[in-house]
């Protein structure tokens, strides 16, 4: 009873806000139409989303290849962390962060601490699903 | 140093000090952010190179001060490095 008395308040509230949105969401589809389509064609999956595994190996490999103390001709995609490319463990942990932080994950400690290779870091950044 | 097979327990600690204060310094302004990671690294490779891996009684106390360093950066309201650089 309380409800329906409440309802045309309720209704009355909140017809006063839609407008202002909707031409930014126009203006955005205008612009970038092939984002909407694709949101549109699969709503809330992240799982289509997901990167190839080329796309991974290579990701993993640049971010190898950008750290300072890395040589990048000897990144490649079976390279052991300490004993091919000279890193310790302090290196590592900034490897395996910088890893993080290209595919916006955060890894836990526990699980950082096994990484120690390239197929190690492009295993688990392949098997995650939240990996972007 | 190369093929060590595991790390030890305290190893482990004080990698995951300075995971923590990476994760922390992403949270600050770009600047700052560079500056606490060049501090903190150099602060970390230091201990490393110069303490012997056997005082466990100073890696200890090392990594408690670490610790509650790392929980005064926590707070937003802190940018600055100047606990972090008074010491040595």
């Amino acid at each position: 009873m309380a409800a329906a008395a409440l309802r045309p308040a309720i209704l009355r509230r909140i017809r006063l806000f839609p407008s202002p949105s909707l031409p930014l969401a126009a203006a955005a589809a205008a612009s970038h139409p092939h984002a909407l389509a694709r949101w549109l064609a699969r709503p809330m999956s992240s799982h289509d989303a997901h990167l190839s595994r080329e796309e991974v190996v290579d990701r993993v490999l640049d971010v190898l290849k950008s750290h300072p103390k890395v040589d990048p001709a000897k990144v490649n995609p079976e390279a052991h962390f300490e004993k091919d490319l000279g890193l310790d463990s302090l290196d590592t942990v900034e490897v395996v962060m910088a890893i993080e932080e290209e595919f916006k994950l955060e890894i836990p400690d526990l699980e950082a601490d096994k990484i120690d290779s390239l197929p190690l870091a492009i295993e688990y950044v392949a098997n995650h699903p939240m990996a972007g | 140093m190369a093929s060590r097979p595991k790390l030890s327990g305290i190893q482990k600690q004080a990698l995951a000090l300075y995971r923590g204060f990476l994760r922390t310094a992403r949270l600050k302004a770009p600047e700052e952010r560079r500056r606490i990671e060049s501090v903190v690294s150099a602060e970390f490779r230091g201990n490393a190179r110069d303490v012997d891996r056997r005082n466990f009684v100073y890696i200890e106390y090392l990594l408690r001060r670490g610790k509650r360093q790392l929980e005064q950066l926590r707070n937003p309201d802190v940018t600055g490095l100047a606990t972090l650089e008074a010491k040595k």
